[in-house]
């Protein structure tokens, strides 16, 4: 069914998680991303689809890369852009994470894109403000610009995303990112297997659309056509949650050996930073079969594809 | 000076009364009951006919927190009892987690003091178990037992060290005093929020497991096998912990449990987006939970429901959930959400009456809990079938902090005499 035939519009006033949007909504945001990502590429400037517009970016948690992606997509479409790192200024000195937005909210932005550190902190803020919010990461719930970049990635290396085995590998029970990429690549019917050490596997992931979850990577690994690393916080190397860093990697660590379970023409990806020699081989990373720099690249539209939407009118 | 209350339909759990009649007040006591009773009594000086509302005893909530002393601007032992005969609690046990913690006579003395200037509703204050709630050393529990303090708790945060806990109940059981504990393993509860679960994991909140709460019941109950003491497991919140309290009565130990009357209303989804209202310890449970200890009340196998009135004001509570403190204002919801279980079905009216009237009032021994000669007159008019919504605004506690909040309700006071005088009426 074409999307004019069931009169598709993007109507959601907020991009809090992936949870919440239909599968027809995932598409749209793609294939648009997908036109700003081609449009790049070929040297075109986007149209001006954010002027006069302003995008706070407000980052309770340090996190250069993300924001200097959205301050990117946000510059392309023509949008004035504000970008706060709160975690040095004013929050150090007791105003709540509400006192904050209600004070930029009396600015009048247009968007305000937001990371905190507490599950939730998003949408807590998305009504308190009559601007657009989008989530940038909040705390251990959902980064779904992530999931849809992506999403995306493996679309445009793999042609679709239905049907492809997905491995999702590491630290899944603190992973925002395991969480919003297992909902959109489930909701566009790949199939999501989630490895970890049981210490850090949640319960119930099947409710995310999980397939499997398992502590068993090599197992995993077989016939996967995507294999997704996810970064392991150091801290939690040093007893708490695992033994130590050698026997995480032994387990855990993404191989040129241990890569030969995935198809052959498996894509490996990561949303970064990583740690080098502790979830992923310098090699992999670095090799033919890595997307993770076309990840960073589809970030950028994706962005751009989520301000338009949200802020820019029709496309 | 004497009033007969006349047409009300009589409901006392203790003699298991459900009748129509009339009763006799006189000098603040209940001198007469007569069910069956179609008139006033015969000489009263004051009749009043109650058109057929259901009349039983004020309930007695036997945890209750408030500011006074130290965080007025949350709650005062006025504010807090202005909502309790609002929702027709009129005896309350208050929390000794104050600002300076309620841990010596003075302070014990201090409470009662200003309930007695201040409140319209009986106030019973709790000591702490140990001084400054620091779960070192043993607070005055026999001093304070005799300025009336009618239990020993260390509140939210069970004592670490289970060889002070011990000592403490079995200084406690020779005073003859009764320690109230919260179950809960501190390291295991950590820094859960909600519920352990896949819900939790999907919100990306850390959970509460129910681990916590057996391994910190089950230490409570062996030290009250061991010391004698009558111990108080403070909000059960799952079927094992019961079964774990039926294994040591079993044994000989003097126990009892209550539940928080909001733990049988609410699962665990009703966290929703994240709603800080939402927020309790012990925390709303999974249906399946739920449901059994509705199952567990009905038999009689949970002794008492208490509001767990915790005031926390909008600063504390429009944070972030991880953020956001425990609590939930309960005293003016804590009726309705147990006629909400008669309404659906699984509870009569006495059995739902019971935990909230004489069994909390004769596991402390307050005379109160019951309609019987010689009993002091503190007793609720209320309308079983009134419908209402829960609005937060025009709830009458200092902090409105309620997940009752928006809720459609059915039930509620209309009067509520302390003492035979009318102490409130809508």
């Amino acid at each position: 069914m074409s999307k004019a035939a069931i009169h598709y519009s993007f109507d959601h006033e907020h991009l809090l998680g992936i949870d919440g949007l239909h599968p027809l909504d995932l598409t749209h945001i793609l294939d648009l991303a997908n036109d700003y990502a081609e449009a790049t590429r070929s040297g075109k400037r986007a149209d001006p689809v954010l002027s006069g517009k302003t995008v706070v970016n407000l980052f309770f948690e340090n996190s250069t890369r993300t924001m200097s992606s959205f301050e990117i997509a946000a510059r392309r479409l023509g949008a004035d852009v504000v970008s706060m790192p709160v975690a040095q200024s004013s929050v150090k000195k007791g105003e709540t994470l509400i006192d904050t937005a209600m004070t930029l909210n009396a600015m009048k932005p247009d968007v305000l894109v937001v990371r905190h550190s507490a599950s939730g902190g998003a949408k807590l803020l998305s009504r308190k403000v009559d601007c657009a919010v989008i989530n940038a990461g909040d705390g251990t719930h959902e980064h779904p610009t992530q999931g849809l970049l992506d999403t995306l990635t493996i679309r445009r290396n793999k042609g679709r995303v239905e049907g492809l085995k997905v491995v999702i590998c590491g630290d899944i029970v603190h992973s925002r990112v395991a969480r919003s990429t297992t909902l959109a690549l489930h909701l566009l019917g790949a199939e999501v297997h989630l490895c970890a050490p049981s210490t850090l596997m949640p319960s119930g992931t099947e409710t995310w659309g999980a397939a499997s979850a398992t502590s068993d990577f090599d197992a995993a690994l077989e016939g996967a056509d995507v294999v997704m690393m996810l970064r392991l916080q150091l801290e939690r190397m040093d007893g708490a949650y695992l033994p130590s860093r050698r026997e995480y990697f032994r387990y855990f660590g993404l191989t040129e050996e241990r890569l030969n379970h995935a198809k052959a023409d498996a894509i490996v990806m990561h949303p970064g930073p990583m740690n080098r020699g502790i979830e992923i081989e310098s090699a992999i990373a670095d090799g033919e079969r890595s997307v993770i720099t076309e990840q960073v690249e589809m970030g950028v539209a994706v962005r751009e594809a989520v301000l338009h939407l949200l802020a820019g009118g029709r496309p | 000076m004497s009033l007969s209350i006349f047409n009300a339909r009589l409901l006392d759990p203790a003699s298991g009364t459900d009748e129509v009649g009339a009763i006799l007040i006189e000098e603040g006591c209940i001198t007469a009951i007569s069910p069956g009773a179609t008139g006033a009594h015969k000489g009263a000086s004051e009749t009043l006919d109650a058109g057929g509302l259901c009349l039983a005893p004020g309930l007695i909530d036997l945890r209750v927190k408030t500011g006074e002393p130290g965080d007025e601007q949350k709650e005062t032992l006025a504010t807090a009892s202005r909502a309790a005969v609002a929702g027709g609690v009129t005896s309350l046990v208050v929390m000794p987690d104050t600002k300076p913690v309620v841990d010596d006579v003075a302070l014990v003395r201090y409470i009662s003091d200003r309930a007695k200037v201040s409140a319209k509703a009986r106030i019973y204050a709790a000591g702490a178990l140990t001084t400054g709630l620091e779960g070192k050393a043993m607070a005055e529990i026999g001093l304070m037992a005799d300025a009336g303090a009618v239990l020993f708790t260390n509140g939210d945060a069970p004592i670490g060290d289970p060889s002070i806990l011990k000592r403490a109940m079995t200084y406690a059981a020779s005073r003859g005093a009764i320690v109230m504990s919260r179950p809960d393993d501190n390291a295991l509860k950590g820094s859960g929020v909600m519920n352990a679960g896949a819900f939790a994991a999907r919100k990306g909140l850390s959970g509460i497991p129910k681990e916590a709460e057996w391994i910190g019941a089950a230490r409570d109950l062996m030290l009250a096998e061991a010391t004698g003491c009558t111990l108080i497991l403070d909000q059960v919140s799952t079927p094992r912990t019961l079964e774990l309290v039926a294994d040591s009565r079993a044994r000989g130990a003097s126990v009892f449990t209550t539940i928080a009357a909001h733990s049988l209303f609410f699962n665990e989804l009703d966290v929703g987006d994240y709603l800080t209202y939402c927020k309790v310890n012990p925390p709303f449970r999974d249906e399946d939970t739920r449901l059994a200890m509705i199952a567990a009340l009905k038999a009689g196998e949970i002794d008492a429901v208490v509001s767990a009135h915790d005031p926390q004001p909008p600063e504390e509570k429009r944070l972030p959930f991880g953020e956001a403190s425990f609590g939930a204002a309960g005293l003016e919801t804590t009726l309705s959400a147990l006629l909400s279980l008669v309404h659906d079905g699984p509870l009569t009216l006495l059995e739902a009456l019971a935990p909230l009237t004489s069994r909390p009032a004769d596991m402390i021994g307050l005379p109160e809990g019951r309609l019987s000669e010689g009993t002091p007159a503190d007793f609720i008019l209320f309308d079983p079938n009134k419908p209402w919504l829960c609005e937060r605004e025009h709830l009458l506690s200092r902090s409105t902090n309620s997940p009752f909040d928006g809720r459609r309700l059915q039930g509620r006071v209309l009067k509520t005499f302390v003492g035979g005088e009318q102490v409130f009426a809508r």
